[in-house]
Parts: structure tokens; C-alpha cells; sequence
């Protein structure tokens, strides 16, 4: 099968690639453009480690072909980053000592990122289902979860909002 | 420094999604490798067709055991064993039998790991099934056809300590139990990979992706090529965890540089998710059957074990130290002179097996504490105290089991075993009642006390390296793959040399760097890593001093190190910078050695340090407990975990907060074993948990609060910093206390013996006989 | 794990996919992909053309008219969950949907791509016959409409025929007060057994009832014993217990390494006499 072009926006940019339909998108952001925070954990949409933000939303990057992005508005982990330093969830992540070996990391990030976009103010129940679909083998999830909180907690203080009631 | 919560300098890569890892790296020209693998459990080869694969465009090779040297041996065992392992090691590539579904039997080599796979789909294969060794119990039953001409079974060995027969005899009590544990595999969520690269012209040889003993794996890739050391060097990249399933003597790790070297482009090999649950070692499937006994007033007086393990079809580098371990520490924390195991070490059709975080202990730990509760329940007497009648006493230390695990004596150099247990006790609130169950939900506590050893030997190596502008490198012999090296060792290093951490670089894990390494295994880094880093900032310490005593023109026993600087102690604006004294220590600088007149002299080696600091065997001895309250429903069989305490005595903790990391995390990975994850086969020999939706790990969802204890009572006798180590204590004793909570909620006597505890298993408890 | 060699199309029309589809002999429709593309992985399904339903803007949407809720073949289960006319319409389904995977598989996966795959175990395929839904099929001969008991046959086998594809969902208001339930080795799996309870009770008596049972057969099992018992005697302590006795135990076929047929039956009427006491005490009526 001939490779044939797709192009998106990605991390913010316009993006065109000459991608094999069955190249995933995970696969083909790693390969074509060297983005290698995407990782690739299992392959076949079990760990999450591969999560990219489609339109804001965590979905698993290795379950999306790269054809199927046309148009679409992608994020992996380097678009997700400041230029420099760490992003709120980032920061609250090293200081909470939310990650080991660093694998499942970026795409805790952006399942993070995903939670926060839609509920500024978190639980402990939402931030655990929001991870639950991200398998971490080092830290047993306490950390990213306390980490998770920190930052709803910040976010509860600047908005003045109430504390949800999950 | 050392003491404190330091945030992690390597965290910042990591979350910004710039850890490297090894399929990160690409080399000009290279090509991909894709390891076709037995779909068969035991077979011979009759025939081999590649042509149709080979005819593929982009399809440069496909390799099979006839293109590796014919002088190549089968990959040899590393460490000591009970008993000769050579008929029953295997070769890199299968030759005429496969004996497990996974066995590597070619390599294809394309442009893209895609079009592999695609070529692999062509290549033709004709089996002859031969019969199948199912299991342990097959592997011992004489009518099973033979594996190998020795037969099924690797290698038995026993202990027999003090009298047992008598022990029985005059004991007021005796338990008997049998338990299982399942084969499952440490499952870090990096699967392996490597990327060979040769220079032919310069007859160098460069593999990225080894870890955890990068070095001794070099030694051994030298003496199977018949290469020299020099002429290879093994590189460690980011690593996605480990748990002691990592760095084996993989026969990829053979292969495929071998292959890159005869292809004469650089070669990447990235194993898939479904390629790891057949190819990555395996770990503790085995059985204990238990007898123990005891006084009447709780004194446990002997334990008589049965040990039998699967090892799977070939022994591995790691040969039976799984079973070793579990054999030779049985007796746990507790004072017993009794002892008597038997141990067997089986084979059968299914993938190889070697070390899982706590190898041998976690297994240990879930029959002997079961056994320790049944006692207890005989007796009429509280869980907690049984223990606190047995475990060993500080006076006691050193303690001799009296066992040995590949030829180490047993011995715990130290420790506080009744203070840790106090403390632990009382932080739960074991006495505290449970609350109550509603409906069928029935709640349960359960507590271990175990033992771990840490810091096993032979050596680790450190240089330590202060440039001319101050900064600071440190080259490790240990190897990491995610624990949090490259802070905790500068925190060792900033607290001898008065530098801030974060002007220190970690390298770590490659051959180039430093000439010998050990590696990180057995929960050795904080124990042999930080110590030899320890000793190599004494040695740049000691230097700094003697030239900056030239350099101020004073007593070296007048000065101190401090922010940077070594100041004459009395008078603190008379310093010079350690930046300065490297710089007067660079070879070449004629500040203290002034060029010759007629002959060339010695010159400076630089402000450096480098240390090889070779341990005690059988390293230093880890105390913890294990408490837990779980909810079991008694409708459904779902257990929930609701609390979980853990406590460990590390002697010192250099990060306290990597410390904890370890305790937690391993509890959780501990949870997956005991709940969870199951490598199963049917009895074909086939494996049927080829995926994350049938091999299941632990999410968010299944875990409790967990509260780590991390106190620092009995500093290790036997290293300058007193630490112990931490990695595997978390783990060891969650199937354990789990059990012992399950049982208690039960309150039938009724027990889990089988593991995991699924819901199926748990009902069964509940409703005997259904 | 890299899926085999394929053609791909992305049609923006419902006749321009049906076409698509009829066209190659090996075609095959993919929705949110979060089962095929697996499956695609593990070189389990090998199309030979992939036409793909993402970018046919009429196949997603929850539309209520005229006392039916439409929802579009195409919508995103997180969509779906996140509906508040879905949970005012038809209660159940967001019950079902919330043990269905994790937030990133809800972004992209999609409620018919789950019921056209027809996993024995999934939640929706449940949730649908025990909200006596319609599925719509579109075909080459055009539309048709098939109740959900009829539409799922076996294990990934439903009435959807070669060349067509399923396009919505419709849902008359839930009658009555639901739960759903299941016993799965984590949150977010699959099913051991999971249980859809419908109840609908009006001046005492019961007038309409659905009890589903899913993960225990090659399809969720409908339990028209138990639903006359119920609607005969009302949803009273003694009822239950006659329900309980009358559960189809029988159609347990599911057996194996994870859960036995002995343990799927025994759990049925643990798992029943919950989802009935539960859906009665629930606090969302319809």
C-alpha cells in the first residue's frame, strides 16, 4: 500500500505527512517527526502510555490511525510542555514524586491535562477514573493522584469555586 | 543533603516527554528486526523455508541458528547453582527443537518493522510436535517424556537444620498447609529493545538498549564472539522499569548485535507488547507444603517445607536462584534452629524463568506468615503476638540462618526486628476494631513480618569527576532504570563534597564510561552505589584539602569544604574554589607541578575520585511489616483493599522520598500478583495471556491509600553509610497480609492457599464445596 | 504489532460508505476503532479496505423527537455519558456506559461501533435489549429497522449484514427505574456477568421489566422468566425471590480460565437481587 499525505494540526502547527494507511498515529508522530514522548506501551490500547489530546480529549494515540488525523487537531507531550521548565500539572507531578522510570509519564500528563480542561476542580474519584485507563508499574498511582489534587486544590483556591462534592 | 526530600533532577525529562529511550534512538541506515518466535511448545524443526520472505522488497535477511558462529556455546549461567545446569541451557537462535511458545528461532531484518512482520507471515515452517511437559507435576511423574536426556528436572537440594523430627515430636502444636503460587512476570511497561551498531573498520561494536548489568553482559557477549571487551561497549538509555526481569543475558542481547556486525548496518530490535509476554523471564511458579510447630506458648519450634518450582524449559542466567532464595530464607524474621526444605527445580514446556522483584521472598513470605497465622489461630493466641514471640532478637544479630542461596550464607548483619515491629503495630492501631461489615461485606486485618536482603555483592565502582568550571560528574557502575539514581547518588556525594546537588551529573549503565560496573539488582544501589560514591567523594575531598593546603599554605586539618569552596576554617575569607583547585589539578598545569627540566614525571590525574568497593555477599538485612484491612464481599467474592500500612527498617534513607516511592509502588505491583496477574497456559503448553486484556495489571481504580513507615532504628553494621536497602520490601509481603486478611474476615478456618485471589477463588472460600 | 498492509477511503456520506463497502470484497467499516484497530494489531483482521464512518457528519448526534431518542451510530460514548437528555431519556444506558473502559476509550469509541462489534461480554449490547432499542441499519436497499434482542445473534455476530452498517440507535422514553451491575476483575473490564434491571412500577403494581444478563453467553441473555414474574406479582421481597429461582442458569456458557460457568451461575442471582433492589432505590426516575 503507497503512503499517501495527511495533514493536521499538531502541537498548534500545520503538519503534513506521507504515512501507510496502517500506520498509527502514534507510530508516525514518533517516526516522521521524531516526537518520541509518545510511547508506546502495548499497542494495542491497554496502557495508555501512547496517550496524545485530540481537540483537548485524551485518546490513546496508538488505537487512531495517522490517515484518521486529516484535519484534526492533535497534542502529544511536547505540545503539552512549556518552551522551558514544567507545566502546572508537570510541576505538581516532580514535586509529588508522581513518576519512576518516566514511561507512563507523558501520558499521564495529558490524561491530566484532559481531566483539567473539563473539570478545573477535581476529586480523588475523578482523578482516579480519569487515570485508570493509564497503567503505571512504579509509582502505584498514590503520588500521581496527590499530585492530581495539588492542582485542583490551586485551581479551587484561584477560582474561589466549592469543593465538588466527589 | 542525604536525609532530604530532594525533588528529582531527572523528573523534568521525563514529564516534558524527553526521557530517551531505546526505541527513541535512531542510527543512519538502520534497519528494523522483527524475532520470529515458536508458535510451538515443544517441536522439532523438520524444515525451514524463507525464500518467500526473503523475495520480499526491503527484506534484507532472515536469519536462523545456522548463521551464527557454529563454535557459539548456549548462553551460560552467571551465577552459582545447586547442582550442573548445562544440558538444560539454550541456544540464542532454536536449532533443530523449540521447547517453548516464544523460542526465538529466526530474525528478520527489513526497512521497516512493519514489512518484518509482513515477511514473517511468509516464512514456511514444518513442525513434529513432541509431547509436552506441562508443568511441575508432570515434570516429576517418571512417566512424563524426557525434555532433556537427564530428564525433567534441573537440579534438588535440601537443608536440614537442628532437629526437626524432634521438634515435631515434642511439640504441643502442628499446622500443615500447601500453597501455589502463579507464574507471573514483572511487566515493565517498556518492553525490551536494543540497537546494535558495528564499525567494522575499527572493529568496535556499540549496543544501546542493555541494562541493569551492562557490564557483566559485555564480558559474556565478548566471550560467546570471541571478541574482545574493548571492542564492545553496552550503553544504558532511559529505561521504562525493571523489577528484575531487565538484563538477563537475553538471547537478543546476542543476536541481535551479532547479526549487525554480519549485516554491516546498525540493527534495532524492538520487542512488542506480545513478543514480551513470551519472551520476557518469568517468575514464581511454585509450591510449598508447610508443616510447622510450636509451643503452647507460642514458640514456634520448626518448619519442614516442600518446595517444588517451575523454571519453565531452559534454565537461564539467572539458573535456580529463585528457588535458592526462597529455600535458604524460608524461616523469615523469626528465631528458628529447626529447619528442613526440600527443593526441586522442574522444567517444563513454557517460557524461562528468572528474578522478580523480592525473587523467592514473596513467595516465601505467602506461606510460611499463612502458616505463622494458622499457629496463631491453634493457639487461641493474637497474630501480632506470635510474631513478637519469635522474630530475632537485636542481640541475636548477626544472624546465621544457617542456609545458603548461591553459595551466600543466610545472614541479617542487623537489625531491630521487635522495635520496627512496635512501631509498625502501633501506627496501624492493631488492636483498634475493625469496622464493622455491612450487609455481606466482611472485613478482615491481616499483619506480616518478613526480611529481606539487600546490597548483595560482588562489587560497585564510582568516579566522581570536578571540572575546571565546578561542575560535577559522577560515573556509576550501578545501572537505573527509573529508581531515581541520578538524585539519590548526588545527595551522597553533596553532603561529603559541600557542592549543591543539581551541579552534579549522574552517568550511568555504560562501559565506556567506567571500566567496571556491578549493576542494580537485589535492592543494591543505595547499598554498594551510594557507598562507593561515598568513598570516591572522600577521595576528591582528601585531595581538595591536601591542595588547597599547598595553595592557602595551610594545615590540611585547618580547612573545610564549604558552598563550593575549601576554607580555612578560622578565617573563612581565606578559601579557594574546588573550580580553582581543578583546574590546578588539570594535567598540564604548572600552578604545583612545574614542567620538567630533563625528564617527564607523574603529573596530576584531575580533581577526581574513583572507587571499587567490593560488598558482603551476603549484603545487609531489610526489616518490614505488612498491615492491611480489607473488605470482602461475600456475594460476589470482590475484595477491596481499604487500608495498607507498610514498614521498613533502611537503616538511612538518603531520600526518604524515593524511599517511600519504592514502598508504595512495590505494595501496588505486590497487589497485581496477589489479585491479579496470571502468565496461564493450558495444558498444551500453550500461552493464553498474550495481552494486556487477559494479563491484568493494577490501575487506579484497584489500589488503597497506602501509608509507608520509614524509620531508621538499625543502621546496617556493615557499610560507611548504615543504609539497607528499599526496593523489594514493598512487594514482598502484600500476597501475604492479603491472605491473612481474607482469612481473618473468613473466620472459618478457610484460607487462600492459590494464587491470584480472583473473585472466583474468593467465593469459593466463602462458599466451600460449591 | 504493526497491522497488516490496507486500503483506506473516508467517505462523507452514508451512500458513499455503503458503496465503498460493496466495492471491495474484504471491506470493513471502522467507527472509534478502539476494538478493531487490536484486532488490527494482532493481525486478527485483515481488511482489505477500510472505510471509515468518522468523517459522515450524519451518523453522530442525540436527537429527542417526538418522544424517541436518536442517537447516531457514530456518537462518542463520552458524548453519550456526558448527555443530560440521555440521562433524563434512558437512565440505563449511562448506567452501562459507566463501566464501559476509561476516559480515553470513551473519547473516541463509539456506541454503535460497541454494539455492532458485539462483544459477548461488553455492557451496551445489554443495555440496548433491555431498553428495547431499535437499531437502524442502512443498506444498500436502504433502511431497516431491527429491535436490539433480534439485532445481536452470537459472539461478534449481529444482524447487521455484509455491506451494511448500523447508523443509529432509537430509544423510546425508559419506562421505569434501572441499574446496571457487573462483577469484573477491575473497573473499566469487561464483564464477569453483568446485569441491566429495569423496573417500572406504577401505583404498586409493576407494569414493564427487563433483566439482561451479559459475559455469561455468546450474546446478553434476556430473562422473560424472571420479567412475567416480575410484572405479575410487582417488585416485592417475595417477588424477588421467585425471580431469583427463575433466572436463566442455564444459558451459562461462558466458561473459562478467568471465571467458570460455575461461578458466572452462582453470581447471577447475587448480582440480579442487587441490580433490582438498586434500580428500585435508585433516585433517577425517568
Amino acid at each position: 500500500m503507497t503512503a499517501r499525505n495527511v495533514s493536521f494540526t499538531l502541537n498548534g502547527k500545520p503538519a503534513t505527512l506521507a504515512v501507510e494507511p496502517r500506520q498509527t498515529l502514534a507510530d508516525a508522530v514518533r517516526q516522521h517527526l521524531g516526537l518520541t514522548g509518545t510511547h508506546l506501551g502495548c499497542e494495542h490500547g491497554v496502557c495508555g502510555a501512547c496517550t496524545v489530546l485530540l481537540d483537548g480529549d485524551a485518546i490513546r494515540g496508538c488505537l487512531m490511525l495517522a490517515v484518521q488525523a486529516e484535519g484534526l487537531s492533535i497534542t502529544t507531550i511536547e505540545g503539552a510542555s512549556p518552551p522551558e521548565g514544567l507545566s502546572v500539572i508537570q510541576d505538581a507531578m516532580q514535586r509529588h514524586h508522581a513518576l519512576q522510570c518516566g514511561f507512563c509519564s507523558p501520558g499521564m500528563v495529558l490524561a491530566l491535562e484532559s481531566l483539567f480542561a473539563h473539570t478545573p476542580c477535581p476529586g480523588e474519584d475523578d482523578i482516579r477514573e480519569a487515570i485508570s485507563g493509564n497503567l503505571c508499574r512504579c509509582t502505584g498511582y498514590q503520588p500521581i493522584v496527590a499530585a492530581a489534587l495539588s492542582v485542583a486544590e490551586k485551581n479551587r483556591a484561584n477560582l474561589g469555586a466549592a469543593a465538588p462534592s466527589a | 543533603m542525604i536525609g532530604q526530600r530532594v525533588l528529582r533532577v531527572e523528573d523534568k525529562r521525563f514529564l516534558r516527554g524527553e526521557g530517551r529511550y531505546v526505541a527513541d534512538i535512531a542510527l543512519p541506515f538502520m534497519r528494523e528486526a522483527y524475532v520470529l518466535r515458536s508458535p510451538q511448545p515443544h517441536a522439532r524443526i523438520v524444515s525451514f523455508d524463507a525464500s518467500a520472505a526473503l523475495a520480499l522488497e526491503g527484506v534484507d535477511a532472515v536469519y536462523t541458528a545456522a548463521d551464527l558462529p557454529a563454535s557459539l556455546t548456549p548462553i551460560p549461567c552467571r551465577i552459582p547453582t545447586h547442582g550442573d545446569m548445562t544440558p538444560f541451557l539454550q541456544y540464542p537462535l532454536a536449532r533443530d527443537v523449540v521447547r517453548f511458545v516464544g523460542e526465538p528461532i529466526a530474525v528478520i531484518v527489513a526497512s521497516s518493522r512493519a514489512l518484518a512482520e509482513d515477511a514473517a507471515e511468509l516464512v514456511a515452517i514444518e513442525f513434529e510436535p513432541l509431547p509436552v511437559v506441562a508443568d511441575a507435576k508432570a515434570a516429576l511423574d517418571p512417566a512424563t517424556p524426557k525434555m532433556y536426556p537427564p530428564g525433567n528436572i534441573a537440579t534438588q537440594w535440601g537443608f536440614d537444620l537442628g532437629k526437626v523430627d524432634d521438634a515435631f515430636a515434642q511439640a504441643d502444636i502442628v499446622v500443615e498447609k500447601s500453597f501455589s503460587i502463579q507464574r507471573h512476570s514483572a511487566m515493565p511497561l517498556e518492553t525490551r529493545g536494543l540497537i546494535a551498531s558495528y564499525d567494522k573498520a575499527r572493529s568496535y561494536l556499540e549496543v544501546w538498549g542493555p541494562t541493569k548489568v551492562p557490564h557483566t553482559n559485555r564480558a559474556m557477549l565478548a566471550r560467546m564472539l570471541g571478541m574482545r571487551d574493548g571492542d564492545i561497549r553496552f550503553a544504558e538509555p532511559d529505561v521504562g522499569g525493571s523489577f528484575g526481569a531487565r538484563g538477563e543475558f537475553y538471547p537478543e542481547d546476542i543476536f541481535i548485535p551479532y547479526f549487525a556486525i554480519k549485516l554491516g548496518k546498525p540493527i534495532r530490535w524492538i520487542e512488542d507488547r506480545q513478543e514480551h509476554f513470551a519472551s520476557i523471564n518469568h517468575s514464581r511458579e511454585c509450591t510449598f507444603q508447610v508443616k510447622a510447630s510450636a509451643t503452647k506458648d507460642g514458640r514456634i519450634t520448626a518448619f519442614d517445607v516442600v518446595l517444588v518450582a517451575d523454571l519453565g524449559a531452559y534454565i537461564r542466567t539467572h539458573g535456580d536462584v529463585v528457588p535458592s532464595h526462597a529455600a535458604a530464607s524460608f524461616p523469615g524474621p523469626y528465631a528458628i534452629r529447626n529447619y528442613r526444605v526440600a527443593a526441586t527445580a522442574a522444567l517444563s514446556n513454557k517460557t524461562p524463568s528468572g528474578t522478580l522483584r523480592a525473587p523467592g521472598m514473596f513467595e516465601a513470605n505467602f506461606a510460611r506468615e499463612q502458616i505463622v497465622d494458622m499457629l496463631a489461630e491453634k493457639l487461641g493466641m493474637d497474630r501480632a503476638e506470635i510474631r513478637r514471640r519469635n522474630l530475632i532478637k537485636p542481640d541475636e544479630m548477626p544472624w546465621y540462618v544457617g542456609t545458603q542461596s548461591v553459595n551466600r550464607p543466610t545472614l541479617f548483619d542487623s537489625g531491630d526486628f521487635p522495635g520496627l515491629f512496635e512501631e509498625s503495630v502501633s501506627r496501624f492501631g492493631w488492636s483498634t476494631p475493625l469496622p464493622k461489615g455491612e450487609g455481606p461485606v466482611r472485613r478482615g486485618r491481616g499483619i506480616v513480618a518478613l526480611v529481606e536482603p539487600s546490597g548483595f555483592g560482588p562489587f560497585e565502582s564510582a568516579r566522581i569527576e570536578i571540572d575546571p568550571a565546578g561542575f560535577a560528574t559522577i560515573f556509576t557502575g550501578a545501572s537505573n532504570q527509573g529508581q531515581g539514581h541520578e538524585t539519590m547518588l548526588p545527595q551522597v556525594a553533596a553532603e561529603v563534597l559541600g557542592i549543591a546537588h543539581d551541579r552534579f551529573r549522574v552517568r550511568h549503565g555504560d562501559t565506556a564510561m567506567i571500566p567496571y560496573g556491578g549493576g542494580s539488582y537485589a535492592s543494591r544501589t543505595a547499598v554498594m552505589g551510594a557507598n562507593a560514591v561515598h568513598r570516591a567523594a572522600l577521595a576528591v575531598k582528601a585531595k581538595a584539602l591536601a591542595a588547597a593546603a599547598q595553595m592557602l599554605q595551610a594545615k590540611e586539618d585547618e580547612l573545610a569544604l564549604d558552598d563550593g569552596k575549601v576554607i580555612v576554617a578560622a578565617n573563612p575569607s581565606r578559601f579557594v574554589t574546588l573550580a580553582h583547585i581543578a583546574r590546578v589539578l588539570t594535567p598540564g598545569n604548572a600552578e604545583l607541578v612545574p614542567a620538567p627540566k630533563d625528564f617527564i614525571k607523574d603529573d596530576h590525574d584531575g580533581l577526581t575520585g574513583e572507587v571499587f568497593l567490593r560488598a558482603i555477599p551476603s549484603g545487609t538485612a531489610v526489616f518490614s511489616v505488612h498491615m492491611a484491612d480489607i473488605a470482602l464481599d461475600t456475594g460476589t467474592g470482590e475484595l477491596k483493599v481499604e487500608r495498607y500500612c507498610v514498614s521498613g527498617d533502611v537503616g538511612r534513607a538518603i531520600n526518604p522520598m524515593i524511599v517511600e516511592g519504592q514502598l508504595v509502588g512495590g505494595v501496588v505491583q505486590g497487589i497485581g500478583g496477589a489479585l491479579l496477574e496470571e502468565l496461564a497456559y493450558d495444558e498444551d503448553g500453550n500461552l493464553q495471556t498474550g495481552s494486556f486484556a487477559d494479563y491484568l495489571l493494577p490501575s487506579s481504580h484497584e489500589v488503597p491509600r497506602i501509608e509507608a513507615l520509614v524509620v531508621e532504628k538499625a543502621k546496617s553494621i556493615s557499610n560507611d553509610l548504615g543504609v539497607k536497602g528499599c526496593g523489594e520490601i514493598g512487594i514482598s509481603g502484600v500476597a501475604a497480609v492479603l491472605a491473612n486478611a481474607i482469612a481473618h474476615a473468613l473466620g472459618t478456618g478457610a484460607r487462600p492457599t492459590k494464587l491470584p485471589l480472583t473473585t472466583e477463588r474468593l467465593l469459593d472460600l466463602v462458599e466451600p464445596g460449591s | 504489532m504493526k497491522p497488516a498492509p490496507f486500503d483506506y477511503e473516508a467517505p462523507t456520506t452514508v451512500a458513499d460508505a455503503l458503496k465503498l463497502l460493496g466495492s471491495h470484497e474484504d471491506a470493513r467499516p471502522i467507527a472509534g476503532g478502539q476494538s478493531l484497530v487490536p484486532m488490527l494489531a494482532f493481525r486478527l483482521a485483515r481488511p482489505s479496505l477500510l472505510v471509515d464512518l468518522n468523517r459522515i457528519p450524519s451518523l453522530s448526534g442525540i436527537e429527542e423527537k417526538g418522544g424517541v431518542l436518536r442517537i447516531g451510530a457514530m456518537t462518542r460514548q463520552a458524548k453519550v455519558l456526558a448527555s443530560d437528555v440521555v440521562k433524563r431519556h434512558a437512565p440505563l444506558l449511562v448506567q452501562a456506559l459507566e463501566n464501559v473502559g476509561h476516559p480515553p476509550t470513551r473519547a473516541r469509541g463509539t456506541i454503535g461501533g460497541s454494539c455492532a462489534h458485539a462483544d459477548p461480554a461488553a455492557e451496551l449490547p445489554s443495555a440496548m435489549i433491555a431498553l428495547d432499542a431499535t437499531m437502524v441499519i442502512a443498506g444498500s436497499g436502504g433502511e431497516r429497522r431491527v429491535r436490539a434482542d433480534d439485532f445481536f445473534i452470537g459472539a461478534f455476530e449481529t444482524a447487521l449484514q455484509p455491506g451494511e452498517i448500523l447508523v443509529a440507535l432509537e430509544l423510546s422514553k425508559q419506562q421505569g427505574v434501572s441499574a446496571f451491575l457487573e462483577v469484573s476483575a477491575r473497573k473499566g473490564d469487561f464483564g464477569i456477568v453483568t446485569v441491566a434491571a429495569r423496573v417500572a412500577v406504577k401505583d404498586g403494581r409493576c407494569i414493564d421489566a427487563a433483566l439482561v444478563l451479559g459475559g455469561i453467553a455468546e450474546r446478553s441473555v434476556r430473562c422473560a422468566e424472571a420479567e412475567r414474574i416480575l410484572k405479575e406479582q410487582g417488585a416485592t421481597p417475595k417477588a424477588i425471590d421467585a425471580v431469583l429461582a427463575a433466572l436463566p442458569l442455564d444459558a451459562v456458557t461462558m466458561d473459562s480460565r478467568s471465571a467458570s460457568a460455575a461461578h458466572r451461575r452462582r453470581l447471577i442471582p447475587e448480582l440480579c437481587r442487587r441490580a433490582i433492589e438498586a434500580a428500585l432505590a435508585s433516585q433517577v426516575t425517568p
